[in-house]
């Protein structure tokens, strides 16, 4: 599906959120949109999902526009959002809401094609073990893969996620990633995810949005996101070489201050 | 945030101290601050001051005198010589006299009495939790579009308002006060009381949840019961416990103006002036009061787990007494 989306506006108040977004998504493409917090990734994503309505302008899914949450439109949350109360199988399972009646998924009788599916989705992320484990004794990582689960089972065909990393370690997150990676080219969805670190968004990223201030600034593919682009997305002070050389100092004081702060103090 | 409400401070006192300059130095901020202190501090004394008047304006609407206390306390002793019967245990040690009660209790059968009083609070509890849970979740704003919330909210403060006695008074045409009508009472007395602490429950479910269901196409009922409903569900088993604590006692009052149980022994005793077997009963009461207590704390913190600590904190603060009391007796 080719996700469109035109001159798109969101005002909350007098803080403009966004202001006139507009860009293409081809086709089965893995889209990053970067940007600092507060640059309007989350209510670009949310929008594009309808939970959140635009002052102005329009979202378009193969020219069918998109006004309300729907089914074919699957999303993964940065705080997951999933029952932590239920099980990953039942948490998988509100997946297929949209096409259970109310009495069906009240007592929870969905038909078997649907319960395979929400399984398959498990498998998929690998939690088909993990199954029937309450999501609140999970850890961080593995209830975003259950997130991706359900995502899934609403069989999407564009997925989105909103910083689906940020809450997670270095590790889980590359986990997370791969998995979400995979997925999308297995069953080629066109997927849009926001991400604020550079480096996990140019590793899986094949299309890039970069936006500041509720404005796109730069769209292109991975090549053409040369540093220079960055450091205007970020400002100047995130990028990853000025980083990593006050990472060095920083540490190299604490190896030389650190005895004997403790010896002062005993 | 700050920021505003410092600026809000500010003004707040410029126009109580009359407009000063910004740049004012170190000694105009100090006797300002002194100054504010100071009026704080008169405006906190006149508080203390109308708090006094208005307990001594209350005593006395209340018909205290200092005669009628001097009066009738040789009669409050002589009756607390009934409440507690002294006796010599072994010939020296003097006593309450443990035997007496213990006698009454299984003459007048009160585990019996007590069985039913339990029953009433419990049918009752039974009864009014899921219409709380019902009338709180419609009642959330949510769930119902503003002004029809309160229609729910209205229905439950106008049951709160009218107490668990005065609801046994209205079933009476259903077969005079018998433990049924109060049963009913209570029943009624628990979706006005348990539907309001779930309503604040309700205010505070995470959206998180709400909105993850939601992003999947689902539809509003969907939304509601697996969105909303299982982050409730170990609040409401608590607080219905809670209620269920409060319904044993109001069982017992209902008991006093003849529902049966517990409360209608203790109206006998106290009207044919046996003050021993009143106290007895008052005694069998506090067991019952206090087990049921124990049953709902332990339930209750099992429920709250391990990550649940900060859900019942206030609670705890408030009513804090008896499960302290409860929990040193274990």
């Amino acid at each position: 599906m080719v996700l469109r989306v035109q001159d798109l506006t969101k005002e909350y108040g007098d803080t403009t959120a966004l202001s006139n977004v507009s860009f293409e998504i081809p086709d089965g493409s893995f889209a990053v949109v970067l940007g600092e917090s507060g640059a309007g990734k989350s209510t670009l994503l949310r929008i594009l999902n309808g939970l959140t309505a635009p002052t102005s302008g329009s979202v378009y899914l193969d020219d069918q526009e998109i006004t309300n949450s729907r089914s074919d439109v699957g999303m993964v949350f940065q705080q997951h959002n999933l029952v932590d109360e239920l099980s990953a199988y039942d948490n998988a399972l509100t997946g297929t809401f949209n096409r259970t009646g109310y009495l069906r998924s009240l007592f929870n009788l969905q038909p078997t094609e649907d319960r395979e599916l929400a399984l398959e989705a498990l498998d998929t992320v690998g939690l088909l073990n993990e199954a029937d484990q309450t999501v609140n004794h999970m850890s961080g990582g593995q209830q975003q893969r259950v997130g991706i689960a359900r995502a899934l089972v609403q069989q999407p065909t564009l997925l989105l996620a909103d910083e689906p990393v940020a809450s997670l370690d270095p590790a889980s997150a590359e986990t997370v990633m791969t998995y979400f990676r995979e997925t999308a080219q297995k069953r080629d969805l066109t997927t849009l995810a926001s991400l604020h670190q550079v480096n996990i968004a140019r590793e899986f990223g094949e299309q890039f949005i970069g936006m500041k201030d509720g404005r796109v600034m730069f769209v292109g593919s991975r090549a053409e996101l040369t540093p220079s682009i960055i450091e205007e997305i970020y400002g100047e002070i995130q990028t990853e070489e000025l980083r990593e050389g006050t990472e060095a100092t920083d540490s190299d004081d604490l190896m030389q201050s650190e005895p004997t702060h403790i010896e002062a103090e005993s | 945030m700050s920021a505003d409400s410092d600026r809000l401070v500010e003004r707040l006192l410029r126009r109580l101290l009359g407009d000063i300059r910004e740049d004012s130095g170190i000694k105009q901020r100090h006797s300002e601050l002194k100054r504010a202190r100071l009026i704080r501090r008169l405006f906190q004394s006149g508080l203390l001051a109308g708090i006094a008047a208005l307990l001594y304006v209350s005593l006395n609407a209340a018909g205290f005198r200092r005669t009628e206390w001097v009066e009738y306390w040789p009669q409050f002793v002589e009756a607390l010589a009934q409440y507690f019967p002294p006796k010599l245990y072994f010939g020296v040690i003097p006593f309450v006299d443990l035997g007496r009660y213990y006698r009454f209790m299984t003459e007048a059968g009160l585990v019996g009495e007590a069985g039913i009083t339990l029953a009433i609070a419990l049918a009752g509890t039974i009864m009014g939790a899921p219409l709380a849970l019902l009338f709180g979740i419609l009642g959330n704003e949510r769930v119902t579009p503003f002004p029809f919330n309160f229609l729910f909210r209205g229905v439950m403060s106008i049951i709160r308002s009218i107490p668990a006695l005065v609801w046994a008074l209205i079933y009476v045409p259903l077969g005079g006060i018998t433990p049924v009508t109060a049963t009913l009472a209570l029943g009624t007395d628990t979706i006005g009381e348990l539907g309001r602490l779930l309503t604040d429950e309700l205010e505070e479910v995470d959206d998180g949840p709400i909105e993850g269901i939601r992003s999947t196409g689902a539809g509003k009922p969907q939304i509601i019961t697996f969105g909303m409903i299982p982050q409730m569900i170990r609040p409401f088993i608590a607080w219905a416990m809670f209620v269920l604590e409060n319904n044993v006692r109001s069982a017992v009052s209902l008991g006093i103006i003849g529902a049966g149980g517990l409360g209608v022994t203790l109206t006998i005793e106290q009207q044919t002036f046996n003050f021993t077997n009143m106290m007895a009963t008052i005694l069998f009461i506090v067991l019952l009061v206090i087990s049921v207590e124990m049953i709902s704390q332990r339930t209750r913190s099992y429920l709250r787990g391990d990550d649940d600590t900060e859900q019942l904190s206030l609670y705890d603060r408030i009513v804090g007494l008896p499960e302290r009391l409860s929990n040193s007796l274990f």
